[in-house]
């Protein structure tokens, strides 16, 4: 029998930043080639997405350790992303509206800033 | 990759089905207090992908291995999404997951199936129920190290490996209504009819003699044609913004876009790009199956240098980069093409052989 003790939404959260954190990784790395094939501005998107992804993954460990300003973060971070892919959904420039695409970008972000809500079983330092 | 695929459309179907239900079994389990949400969260999960399991046998009742391991695998995942409570409940269900998700990656490496939207929901909602069957949470004392340790090789590991074969397996077995890159081709009879061979000849005269004097760029840039993105690449697109605004629809004396290759002697004319304007919006088609018009999808555009690269299956592009679909494009190549005169694109060779030239 497993037994629960206390919220295990942190855990929850930090499982879904980690997927979040290798979906940007993979993001990153595949464009790489592009620079090496002469897109140089790419090199900074790399760069910058490379290091949003170890941020997200230190964001899911700070939640798991219970820190409040790791909560906050987290939840900011996952309303930019909603507001982003909000925008993405509304201007029409062809930006994939398939199921995944939703998942990732709205069902992800939502589900997160829903776990990480304010819970009275819950302490954050 | 992009698509659903009719026949795996109903596993999506039964998938978010499956949802409400699953969420109503475990209000109705008393026994659901005594363990983690996390626990709670891989069981609706499982239940899900189960479902999409179940409802994918209906379409694919033709093919006996398939079907028994659809029938095996969505059984499994239901029983294991109610079985929470036992005591090897967390092994069973890591084997199942990590079972199914590397026998999904044999059938694609083998060419039995074609990766959709649909397989993909699956394997993110496996994914993420593996990573919450497996994450510690505060209290639980048992195997917590080895966890920690399964989560945080085989969550990663399996999804690179899953993603990285769903997308080569794409990329490199494109079906028929894609060119390489995912470009979306204008759908044509199979094969060209003498008319449509005379039409597209008659398109390929005219265009050569309208662009002929673009050959100069000078005259090109005159005229208004821009180079966008890099110019260390092989070939640039210059594109004049004019014609793209007026919406001319294929007239070779105004096309949209023409096409350099970047030499060490300047720019080389390779030929003429028409652009519709508007997305899904494809253009006459003279040449029937020769003169097809293609669309760029899933492409991410970063403003930042006029660049491009993949959107990956995950539907993530790189952080100052969005996802964006072009209208449909013809190219027309004046110079020797060996894919062909309205090819999507022109061959490396032809290019490295005008620059060595």
């Amino acid at each position: 029998m497993i037994k629960a003790e206390t919220s295990s939404k942190p855990e929850a959260a930090f499982v879904l930043l980690g997927m979040q954190s290798l979906f940007w990784f993979i993001a990153a790395i595949s464009s790489a080639p592009f620079v090496l094939a002469g897109e140089y501005a790419m090199a900074g998107l790399v760069v910058v997405t490379l290091l949003l992804s170890l941020a997200t993954l230190l964001l899911g460990i700070g939640v798991l350790w219970r820190r409040r300003r790791a909560r906050g973060f987290a939840i900011a971070l996952e309303v930019v992303c909603l507001f982003g892919a909000a925008l993405l959904l509304l201007i029409p420039i062809g930006a994939n509206h398939g199921p995944v695409s939703l998942m990732v970008n709205v069902a992800l972000p939502i589900a997160v800033i829903v776990l990480l809500r304010k819970d009275p079983r819950e302490s954050f330092s | 990759m992009f698509d659903i695929s009719p026949d795996h459309a109903i596993g999506l179907y039964f998938g978010l089905a499956a949802l409400p239900l699953a969420l109503l079994a475990l209000r109705l389990r008393p026994s659901r207090r005594t363990v983690p949400g996390t626990v709670l969260g891989a069981s609706v999960l499982m239940a899900m992908a189960g479902a999409i399991h179940l409802g994918l046998v209906w379409t694919h009742l033709g093919e006996i291995i398939t079907t028994a391991l659809f029938v095996i695998n969505g059984l499994a995942y239901i029983a294991l999404s109610q079985l929470f409570t036992w005591r090897w409940w967390r092994v069973a269900s890591a084997s199942l997951i990590t079972m199914t998700l590397l026998g999904y990656l044999g059938y694609i490496v083998l060419g039995f199936d074609t990766p959709d939207q649909v397989a993909l929901a699956t394997k993110l909602i496996e994914l993420t129920a593996l990573g919450l069957v497996l994450v510690p949470v505060r209290g639980e004392q048992r195997r917590r190290r080895w966890r920690w340790g399964t989560l945080g090789v085989a969550v990663p590991f399996l999804t690179v490996v899953s993603l990285s074969v769903i997308w080569i397996d794409a990329l490199a077995r494109p079906d028929a209504q894609h060119a390489h890159a995912g470009a979306l081709l204008q759908a044509t009879n199979d094969v060209a009819t003498p008319e449509q061979v005379a039409a597209a000849q008659q398109l390929y005269d005219a265009t050569a003699v309208a662009i002929a004097p673009y050959r100069d760029w000078h005259a090109a840039w005159a005229a208004g044609y821009r180079p966008g993105g890099p110019q260390n690449m092989p070939s640039t697109h210059w594109m004049n913004q004019h014609n793209v605004d007026a919406g001319y629809v294929m007239d070779p004396r105004h096309p949209q876009g023409l096409v350099y290759a970047n030499t060490k002697h300047g720019p080389v004319l390779l030929g003429a790009m028409f652009q519709m304007q508007h997305i899904g919006q494809f253009g006459p088609d003279p040449g029937g199956p020769l003169t097809a018009w293609h669309q760029h999808e899933n492409i991410c555009f970063t403003p930042f240098g006029f660049e491009f690269s993949f959107m990956t299956p995950t539907a993530t592009c790189p952080i100052g980069a969005i996802d964006i679909s072009a209208s449909p494009m013809l190219h027309v190549w004046i110079v020797d093409n060996p894919g062909g005169r309205f090819a999507v694109d022109i061959d490396d060779k032809v290019v490295r052989r005008i620059d060595q030239s």
